[in-house]
């Protein structure tokens, strides 16, 4: 979520909760009694953090329903980020600082793992949207991809079919239609009004470097290169036909859009990654954190 | 016995009864003297002067108009004679497009043919300037004033042979020409496209117009025995000669289905005998998908999204399914019966519009089939209407005005008092029916076509709204000044119910309940113009007008700079719509955003024309519906410019391809598209978003500010859509 002037009031409270917290820890912390989270302070810190990482932690099940008309999910959002970022210094202010030993300590570094990564998330929620937007104006949806490319190649086939006369490839058959036993690809003939002849670099072109590329797109490919790309159609033109230029022009574009792609699926990628440590560390957090609660409360 | 006459033709001493013309007398003796503007069956009017005749006056005389006097000596075929026939032909010819059309098809121009044999080649006088035009208003006649030479012959076919008094002359020197009625386009005139002008005329400027691929499935018919019908009474033979393959019996055995909704088709039928059943097979429902949960988890969901599936408030109120047949289908019952002289398939066959509903022999039936070309013939028959026209009054008329949610309760005894009173009235595409300004003088129901209601402003017109079967219009008019408040022009083949302004002030007068309810739709639907008006009068530029953004009225927008493709607005869509989403994450950008493909509530909605059960309508608050008695013929789906309707499929029951009577498991379609989630008070799509990315929007408030437009959002609204 991108943090901007719509997020004041949540800054300015989140603030205010942070600064009181602190005021009243000092007096606590320099009294002579003892300090620590059994101690009524300890325990209204520990509370008030652990109320709002339950909070916090009631995102992904907000989620999960997004039509309950429960509060709009942006607000859920917001309360995620601000109280998540409150209650991290709570726990601790609950804790006097004190890191604990086995159980404690275990649910400690979670929650520091689980705190940083939060941050790291939000920073990369405001940066690969903007760069997604930016590089990646052929984007498409994301489980789309897939299909996409299949698309591509099935283009960038006619193309090349229709420029060289003819052009002989392997495409994948549906599982349906294979049989047991039978093999996945199959080779088919694609014919085109062009001169064979004079489309011959092109195609050797097509099939040798471009084809793989756009099949099984990756970025040690030499084509996934904006540079290397111009540099290696720079080569073919002039071995080939003016009249063939159109068909160049098309061949660039389509690999312009599986780069593009590429990129999509990289930073798609980055943007979601983090989730998998946070999300499964923050249920495994509350888990200890609810334990921590009966034991501490029970013992 | 008649006084006998003695004269000679070209050296022949003939004798004649008194009274003869030249041109008779001398067919009569075996001379042939060519003409253009003259037939046996018609009153000589001696306007083409091809048949003169030297008769040793000072001039040459027209032989078809000049009678034969004691002694007089005719000479027919003189070098001057032929000379001066021949001038004439080629001063004709000089205004004739060669070939014409006449000429093209069957080699039979009477001119051409004419110019051919007198060697006229290529005429020395120069054509005319102003060109006269064509007009193919009519389905089965074609018009090129360009090769009429102003013969007559149709208007004479017309108004003495046929009795119709359709055709006539109109303009003056180069601007004359033949004109229908008051000059109207013959499509439009009174025209009963009897065939008679068209079988008169020497050229081809009234040809009959083929039907391309006629060859339809079932017994070829004499004309003869079609003339033998008594709803082809008055139809011209010559006609059903020339479209005799537009035109089949089928008999039909019970259980069969004759037609099924959604299926395009150009057909129309006419019952003969037997007894079909009409009926909608898709059922009335939302789509939804088919593994939708249904345990303790659902209910959760169900209670804490209260969203009112399957029922809208204003559906209550609904009582009839409109479909291209004599009568309405009951809402809670779709089912209707049609018998011998019944015609169904219309809007399908005039308009192309898909079937709108499915019909099935109920007993064996004999039906005839026919193509638009001849359907258009009997539409104009002057028996066949009337006898449709009663029929429509006696059976449909009450249903169609209950119909009308506000005059459901209407009392039967006032429905039949204006059962007679009424007017039923054709429109053809294009005409207008009201014009905005004009004085209101009555009411209007929808009864097939659908109708455009617009508003003049400076710099264009402004499409209101599309009216379909089952809607009216005229209200505003009479329930406010007099005064028209927009023009409502027919779209295509449009019938409607007039109700003349006097019925309409009784009604209103004696059922106060109904007066409210037409005022309330009244208030409505002048808010909604106003506020289409008021966001209409800016002029945004560029990007924004290629992308089509200043048609719609509601864009859902993402911001791509916040927007982390979590996919919580699709999945929110889904879980709001039983599992079927309404929009796609993807489309044109526009700045920052990215346009969603989702409904647009476009100013023009495209995608209501043509819908064959009316199930695609706007609301007064603007949103485009799909009512769930939709039967997924996809044409919306097609007329949506930018791709936001959709078909889906969902699980149901199909009749069995092998056993037509079993139903058995399958799928139908329905089309779907984004109801902006009226039951809530923000589309779940954006209430969803975590990220405050997704934005429902009036585009023109939204964007007034980038495009450098002052804003000047509607009274009330803001740039967020408001509901």
């Amino acid at each position: 979520m991108l943090i901007d002037r719509t997020h004041k009031p949540w800054a300015t409270a989140s603030a205010a909760i942070l600064l009181i917290a602190v005021a009243a820890y000092v007096p606590y912390v320099a009294g002579s009694a003892p300090v620590g989270g059994g101690t009524l302070p300890g325990l209204v810190y520990g509370t008030i953090g652990f109320a709002f990482m339950a909070f916090v932690t009631l995102l992904a099940l907000r989620k999960k329903f997004p039509i309950w008309r429960i509060g709009r999910t942006t607000t859920w959002m917001r309360g995620h980020l601000w109280l998540g970022a409150l209650s991290f210094p709570l726990i601790l202010l609950h804790a006097a600082f004190f890191w604990g030993h086995g159980l404690t300590s275990v649910m400690m570094w979670l929650f520091a793992i689980v705190y940083v990564s939060g941050f790291f998330g939000a920073w990369l929620q405001h940066a690969i949207p903007r760069r997604l937007m930016r590089d990646v104006p052929m984007e498409t949806i994301y489980d789309e991809i897939g299909h996409v490319r299949e698309q591509l190649l099935d283009e960038a086939d006619g193309i090349v079919a229709a420029a060289c006369g003819k052009l002989e490839v392997q495409i994948s058959v549906p599982d349906a239609a294979v049989s047991s036993g039978a093999s996945a690809l199959a080779t088919v003939m694609r014919t085109g009004s062009g001169d064979a002849d004079d489309g011959a670099p092109l195609r050797d072109f097509y099939l040798k470097e471009m084809r793989p590329f756009v099949q099984a797109p990756s970025v040690s490919h030499p084509l996934a290169s904006a540079m290397t790309a111009a540099a290696m159609f720079g080569k073919l033109r002039p071995l080939v036909p003016a009249a063939l230029e159109q068909a160049i022009v098309d061949l660039e574009n389509i690999c312009e859009e599986e780069r593009q792609l590429l990129r999509q699926r990289r930073m798609h990628g980055v943007l979601h990654a983090w989730l998998i440590v946070h999300v499964p560390l923050s249920f495994a957090m509350m888990l200890l954190a609810v334990v921590h609660i009966v034991m501490a409360l029970r013992y | 016995m008649s006084e006998m006459i003695a004269i000679n033709i070209d050296g022949r001493d003939v004798s004649v009864p008194k009274g003869t013309t030249i041109f008779d007398a001398a067919r009569m003796n075996g001379i042939a003297i060519p003409t253009l503007c003259h037939q046996q069956n018609q009153t000589p009017v001696g306007v083409c002067r091809v048949c003169v005749v030297d008769v040793g006056a000072r001039v040459y005389a027209a032989s078809c108009i000049r009678e034969c006097e004691p002694g007089m000596k005719v000479k027919t075929d003189t070098p001057a004679v032929v000379k001066a026939r021949t001038t004439l032909v080629e001063m004709l010819m000089s205004d004739h497009p060669t070939p014409c059309a006449r000429q093209e098809n069957s080699g039979d121009c009477e001119l051409e043919t004419m110019a051919k044999a007198a060697g006229v080649a290529a005429p020395r006088f120069a054509r005319r300037l102003s060109p006269r035009g064509r007009d193919d208003s009519s389905l089965s006649i074609a018009v090129d004033h360009e090769a009429c030479i102003l013969c007559d012959r149709c208007i004479r076919g017309c108004d003495e042979v046929k009795k119709n008094n359709v055709i006539g002359r109109s303009g003056r020197g180069y601007t004359a020409h033949i004109g229908f009625d008051l000059d109207l386009p013959m499509g439009s005139s009174t025209c009963v496209s009897c065939g008679e002008c068209m079988v008169s005329c020497p050229t081809g400027a009234l040809t009959n117009k083929r039907v391309v691929d006629a060859a339809l499935d079932g017994e070829k018919l004499d004309p003869e025995w079609i003339l033998q019908l008594p709803v082809f009474k008055g139809v011209s033979g010559t006609f059903l000669e020339l479209n005799r393959s537009s035109v089949v019996k089928r008999e039909i055995a019970p259980g069969e289905v004759i037609c099924r909704e959604g299926e395009f088709g150009s057909t129309a039928f006419y019952i003969l005998e037997g007894t079909v059943e009409v009926y909608i097979t898709s059922p009335i429902a939302h789509v939804q998908q088919q593994d939708t949960p249904g345990g303790w988890f659902s209910r959760i969901r169900s209670t804490l999204s209260p969203r009112r599936t399957h029922t809208r408030a204003e559906e209550s109120g609904r009582k009839y399914i409109p479909i291209d047949g004599p009568v309405d289908l009951p809402y809670d019952k779709p089912l209707a019966e049609l018998t011998a002289g019944d015609l169904f398939g219309e809007m399908t066959c005039m308009s192309f519009n898909p079937r709108s509903a499915t019909v099935r022999a109920k007993t064996r039936v004999v039906v005839l089939e026919m193509l638009r070309n001849v359907l258009d013939i009997l539409q104009k028959n002057k028996t066949f209407r009337a006898d449709l026209d009663r029929k429509y009054r006696q059976r449909a008329l009450e249903t169609h005005i209950r119909s009308v949610p506000e005059f459901a309760a209407m009392p039967a005894e006032f429905i039949a008092y204006l059962r007679d009173r009424v007017e039923l009235i054709r429109y053809s595409p294009g005409e207008v029916i009201v014009r905005q300004g004009d004085a209101a003088d009555a009411f209007y129901l929808v009864r097939m076509g659908f109708v455009k209601v617009s508003e003049r402003h400076p710099g264009g017109d402004i499409v209101l709204t599309y009216l379909g079967r089952g809607s009216y219009f005229g209200e505003m008019g009479l329930l406010g000044g007099g005064i028209r408040t927009a023009t409502c022009t027919a779209l295509d083949h449009v019938d409607v119910v007039k109700i003349a302004a006097e019925d309409f002030g009784l009604m209103l007068s004696r059922f106060p309940s109904i007066r409210e309810g037409l005022e309330r739709v009244a208030r409505e639907r002048k808010e909604m113009n106003r506020r289409r008006v008021a966001q209409t009068e800016h002029v945004p530029i560029g990007e924004f007008l290629n992308q089509g953004l200043m048609e719609a009225q509601s864009l859902l927008l993402l911001d791509l700079e916040k927007c982390t493709r979590c996919d919580q607005c699709v999945k929110a869509c889904a879980d709001a719509h039983d599992g079927v989403t309404r929009l796609v994450r993807e489309g044109l950008r526009f700045d920052k955003y990215l346009v969603a493909t989702s409904c647009r509530s476009c100013r023009d909605p495209l995608c209501m024309v043509g819908c064959p059960v009316g199930s695609i309508r706007r609301r007064n608050s603007m949103e485009i519906i799909i009512e769930d008695w939709c039967v997924g013929c996809g044409l919306c789906v097609r007329n949506c410019p930018y791709g936001n309707l959709n078909l889906h499929p969902f699980a149901t029951e199909v009749a069995d391809p092998a056993n037509p009577s079993r139903m058995i498991a399958g799928t139908k379609k329905k089309a779907t598209g984004c109801d902006l989630c009226m039951e809530q008070a923000e589309p779940s799509c954006v209430y969803a978003c975590p990220h405050a990315a997704a934005h429902r929007v009036e585009p023109l408030t939204f964007f007034g500010g980038m495009l450098g437009i002052e804003k000047r959002s509607p009274q009330g609204s803001t740039a967020e859509t408001s509901k």
